[in-house]
């Protein structure tokens, strides 16, 4: 059985509309994306060449592209949208309360 | 009967193109015809990571070895096209024999330019365009060995920055004032240069190779200027040109590469081009330009895939490509061969900025070291061919996502 725990890791104002932030959570790097209202959180490492996202990258509705080599990703399911990367980033479940972030891990 | 289709050049382009073909649902034949004994593959890594030796091939492939078979395409590696007849559409090989086709791709790609230079055809001295060249040089590289490499455009650049990283000593020789001079300017090159003087590159600038020396292999290369420089190899990096001579005489309309207008499409109904060998119309720029970069190279292969399928699109990205040299990493988007005025946010110094190339106050094309995030956000602004204020361009506490906005309501700040 899998059992996930809820983290809260930010306040939702914490992030901009229209860009992502990183926060470390148990050793992960985790990229929350606000995608104009509408909250996501990814892995932060591109899968390429491990770039963070939320440092170097775009966000454009819900696609974020990786500063360094222009990977896309969907923030709504870390799926690989364009190359160069090779596999999808991981996708956590997220809710916003009160104010705050959580994401289960 | 189903209808075939057959691609020249296993490439990036030519893969990619066979890939959509059946993505979106083509049931004809598919024929991939390429020269190399490989599978598609991505050639970014062979200047960096593969050439260090960092990551395996498979890394690289586009597909996986047994994609073509389980999706149908009649994958012939090792082949080459000889001559295509336009009239009977037939394509001749060189293994023997001719193919027929219904609709015919070219994506032969380029093939590096060899100079007329004494000496070149003397051992341990390396091109690099294929993984197997890439593997002809990682079998050469030795820490304290030294190599001399031949022009600094961005193939030049790569090798000797993942050779320095290897340990070798690296002496590069180019005939400009600076590296990447042709495509990023004097301003950009300075900062590229510094930059290998600082990883412990030698430079040979305004200068030309004028002999290779060396009994048995190359021991050194002589220069216009009169200098002797001592080398265990050399790596020759001095442009590229397009392989289209099984199209000479076809009646397919060749100038710099196949000419094309924006759907991909050829002179010849039934023929298209993709990929560094499309010399393409862009409908945003107004103009032809051929593209050798990854990304051009696989996008366009899709755009034609789908237009040999009727569902045809206008091509016209923003060109985009980046360079990876020691920890810099640079990248370009737009299209510019020269500028009436260039503008840098942030600093050349530091090796953190945006210069922005201006045509008649529009932006053509920026190039940022490290700034991956303002390249992304400076391509719509690229697109839109807007006339935009400088000031703004080079005011770091200007968010350039706004400034199209106001472009394009007419305000000024």
């Amino acid at each position: 059985m899998i059992t996930t725990r809820s983290v809260t890791i930010a306040r939702a104002t914490d992030i901009q509309p229209g860009e992502l932030a990183a926060f470390d959570v148990e050793g992960v790097r985790i990229a929350v994306a606000n995608a104009n209202g509408r909250y996501f959180a990814i892995d932060d490492t591109c899968t390429h060449e491990q770039c963070s996202l939320a440092a170097e990258g775009t966000l454009e509705g819900t696609v974020v592209t990786c500063g360094c080599h222009g990977a896309q990703f969907d923030v709504t399911t870390g799926a690989v949208l364009a190359p160069p990367a090779p596999a999808p980033v991981k996708a956590y479940p997220l809710r916003v309360d009160q104010g705050d972030v959580v994401i289960e891990v | 009967m189903s209808p075939t289709f057959v691609i020249i050049g296993a490439s990036l382009a030519g893969g990619t193109a066979a890939a959509t073909l059946r993505r979106d649902g083509f049931d004809g034949d598919v024929i991939l015809v390429g020269e190399e004994p490989h599978p598609p593959y991505e050639r970014p890594p062979l200047s960096k990571q593969y050439l260090r030796d960092e990551a395996p091939f498979e890394k690289a492939l586009l597909r996986p070895a047994g994609f073509y078979e389980d999706n149908r395409i009649d994958a012939r590696f090792g082949v080459a096209a000889t001559r295509v007849d336009t009239a009977g559409r037939t394509v001749d090989l060189t293994v023997g024999g001719s193919i027929h086709y219904d609709k015919l791709l070219i994506a032969t790609g380029v093939r590096n330019r060899r100079l007329a230079i004494p000496g070149l055809e003397l051992p341990n001295i390396f091109n690099l365009r294929s993984v197997d060249d890439a593997d002809l040089i990682r079998n050469h590289i030795a820490p304290g060995q030294r190599v001399a490499v031949i022009g600094m455009g961005f193939i030049g650049c790569e090798v000797a920055a993942s050779l320095r990283q290897k340990g070798m000593e690296v002496v590069c020789i180019d005939p400009s004032p600076t590296p990447l001079f042709r495509v990023l300017g004097e301003e950009v090159g300075q900062v590229i240069s510094a930059v290998h003087h600082e990883h412990g590159v030698e430079t040979l600038f305004n200068d030309v190779v004028t002999s290779f020396e060396g009994q048995g292999r190359v021991e050194r290369v002589v220069t216009k200027s009169g200098r002797r420089i001592d080398c265990d190899l050399a790596v020759v990096g001095v442009g590229v040109e397009p392989v289209v001579d099984f199209a000479i005489g076809s009646g397919l309309e060749i100038s710099n590469g196949i000419l094309v207008d924006e759907y991909c499409e050829t002179n010849v109904a039934g023929i298209y081009a993709a990929g560094d060998v499309a010399n393409h119309y862009h409908p945003v720029f107004g103009t032809r330009m051929r593209v050798e970069h990854w990304q051009n190279a696989m996008q366009q292969g899709a755009a034609a895939a789908r237009t040999m399928l009727a569902k045809r699109q206008s091509y016209d990205p923003v060109h985009w490509f980046w360079s990876d040299q020691y920890d810099v990493n640079l990248q370009y988007a737009g299209f510019h061969q020269s500028s009436d005025r260039v503008v840098v946010r942030g600093s050349l110094e530091a090796r953190d900025f945006v210069a922005f190339y201006l045509n008649q106050g529009r932006i053509d094309a920026v190039v940022a070291l490290n700034r991956g995030k303002d390249v992304r956000r400076v391509m719509p602004l690229i697109k839109a061919r807007v006339a935009v204020d400088p000031g703004r361009l080079r005011d770091e506490g200007a968010d350039l996502r706004g400034i199209l906005d106001d472009s394009l309501s007419g305000a000024r700040p």
